[in-house]
């Protein structure tokens, strides 16, 4: 498929390192598409929509941020703690979104399993349906991710 | 084989000449000669080769626009006014402009070219904000995750700036981050030391300038900063204040103690400091020291997870669930003013309490930066 100049602009962003450390694509040799194309066969797969998850990880980050970076048990499986840190994020997107630097860290209790995401995660999922490039820092692998916070 | 190398050179040859053409074409068709830039309707006037971003061209003469995105317009930061010669707005300003912002004539000045002569209007302060040339004197450890960074001007020799106001330093590209890029921190130190800086700095997981500043970064290296910036200072009133600071939030609360030492200022004051665990409690002997020097100064640290088994006596649980408690005894809470510095969790939490407690939302500071 041909991509226009907008995309092209849109992936050297991605790709680069201006926004985050080591950018957002990581060393995934994937074109942007193929990833979000990927990760959305993957989570039609496991039977969730971005939408169902991205608003199960902000009700988990909503649950713990009055905390102000304790950890909370939330329900009877999750250990959750909120870190805030002061300055914010734009989304690579081309529209107006920037997210708190907050980072979500839930702790399941009873698989040992850790999963973290950022606010710009949530937004990047919902959004966009990108989970970003294998191997960047804040890569969530779906599967991963809709094993530990969709458990009971 | 020799046929496909022939191609691949013709290919090459061709692809050559005409980059090469593209950027004489470049040179003759945008070549835009001189061009005026006015500011402030006349307070500054100065003409430069056009061609270039307004923003760029800003910063090539010193003066220096926020921005956090290294001008690709994706972050929205550098907006400024243009009273002419900017044209129509572009589609990639457009998703940052408000209806207000369009019709006052509000431009993102990385997006727009200075093509002709250009009129723009920007805060009188961002005239006085100036580039450092510093070195890196000390790097203190403090927890974990916490270091101060004292840095020692180089060129200019000195700064002035407000107590409580922050600077941007520049993260230079390093392995793994190709770029360099811009991040805000508050200033910590005495500001009757006018020949240095100094930042409290938190290691946030992954980012980009705070993996610069701790695992790159060594004494005496180079560093380049701007400022000062920021209205996060100390208000000219007799009233109580109330500093409620989390982590590094206490740069600029120090930076305003020592001021408030300096020029004896006598107003009641009082320091909520909020840490999850005591390992993440620090310059808790120099606000002991203030406490000492300052007329009526209370330091209350706070810790809302201590260590099982730790021997902390001191206050336990949220600070501004703490700092609640505290207030809500004093007689005379509403007529306080409210200081805060921290996540912005803890500022929207404060924010609410203070409210509550009658304090007025005009008499609430923070730096807001959203
Ligand atoms: C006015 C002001 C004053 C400040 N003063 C201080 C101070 O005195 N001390 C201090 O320590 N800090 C201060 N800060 C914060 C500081 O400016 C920086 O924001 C902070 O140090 C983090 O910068 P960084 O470059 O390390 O992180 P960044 O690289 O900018 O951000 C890292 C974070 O962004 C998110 N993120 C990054 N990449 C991705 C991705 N690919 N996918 C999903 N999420 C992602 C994550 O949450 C990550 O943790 C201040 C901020 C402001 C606005
Ligand atoms: S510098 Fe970020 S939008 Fe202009
Ligand atoms: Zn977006």
């Amino acid at each position: 498929m041909k991509k226009s100049p907008q995309q092209d602009k849109l992936e050297a962003l991605l790709r680069s390192s201006k926004l985050s450390a080591c950018g957002f694509l990581g060393e995934d040799k994937r074109s942007l598409w193929e990833i979000i194309d990927a990760d959305a066969t993957e989570l039609e797969r496991l039977g969730r929509t971005r939408e169902d998850v991205a608003a199960r990880m902000q009700e988990l980050t909503d649950q713990a941020v009055p905390a102000l970076g304790d950890w909370v048990k939330v329900g009877k499986m999750f250990q959750v703690c909120v870190d805030d840190n002061r300055g914010m994020i734009p989304c690579p997107w081309p529209h107006a979104v920037r997210c708190l630097k907050r980072i979500t860290t839930i702790h399941h209790l009873k698989t040992g399993k850790t999963v973290r995401w950022s606010d710009l995660n949530i937004h990047l999922i919902k959004e966009h349906g990108f989970f970003e490039g294998k191997g960047a820092p804040f890569r969530i692998e779906p599967k991963d991710l809709v094993d530990s916070i969709f458990a009971s | 084989m020799g046929t496909i190398i022939i191609a691949i050179v013709i290919i090459s040859g061709v692809g050559a000449f005409l980059a090469t053409l593209l950027v004489f074409a470049e040179r003759v068709i945008t070549n835009y000669g001189d061009v005026e830039v006015d500011i402030n309707k006349g307070d500054k006037k100065f003409t430069v080769r056009g061609g270039g971003s307004l923003l760029e061209t800003l910063t090539n003469q010193k003066i220096f626009i926020p921005s956090a995105c290294g001008g690709r317009g994706t972050c929205g930061y550098c907006k400024v006014k243009v009273l002419e010669g900017a044209g129509t707005l572009l589609p990639t300003e457009e998703p940052y402009m408000d209806a207000q912002e369009r019709a006052e004539g509000i431009r993102l000045s990385c997006q727009i070219k200075v093509r002709n002569k250009i009129e723009i209007e920007i805060p009188g302060d961002l005239l006085t904000i100036r580039e450092y040339s510093c070195t890196c004197e000390k790097i203190i450890d403090y927890t974990y995750d916490m270091k101060q960074f004292n840095l020692k001007l180089v060129e200019p020799t000195s700064i002035t700036y407000t107590p409580g106001q922050y600077i941007q330093l520049l993260a230079p590209a390093y392995e793994g981050s190709p770029e360099e890029v811009y991040r805000a921190y508050s200033i910590s130190s005495d500001p009757a030391n006018k020949s240095g800086i100094e930042l409290i700095v938190r290691r946030v997981p992954d980012g980009i300038c705070t993996t610069y500043l701790f695992d790159h970064l060594k004494e005496d290296d180079t560093v380049r900063v701007n400022g000062p910036y920021g209205k996060f200072y100390l208000r000219d009133t007799n009233a109580p204040i109330i500093f409620i600071a989390g982590g590094s939030g206490i740069a600029p609360i120090k930076c305003i103690l020592h001021h408030m030492k300096n020029t004896t200022i006598k107003r009641k004051a009082v320091f909520f400091f909020g840490v999850r665990t005591t390992k993440d409690l620090f310059l808790v002997e120099e606000m002991k020291q203030f406490e000492k020097e300052l007329a009526d100064f209370t330091f209350i640290p706070v810790v809302s997870q201590p260590e099982e088994g730790s021997d902390w006596h001191g206050a336990t649980g949220r600070v501004t669930t703490v700092a609640e408690e505290f207030l809500k005894r004093m007689p005379t809470v509403s007529d306080c003013e409210g200081y805060l510095c921290g996540s912005p969790g803890m500022i929207d939490s404060a924010v609410k309490i203070l409210a509550d407690l009658g304090i007025p939302e005009d008499k609430h500071y923070y730096d807001k930066f959203s």
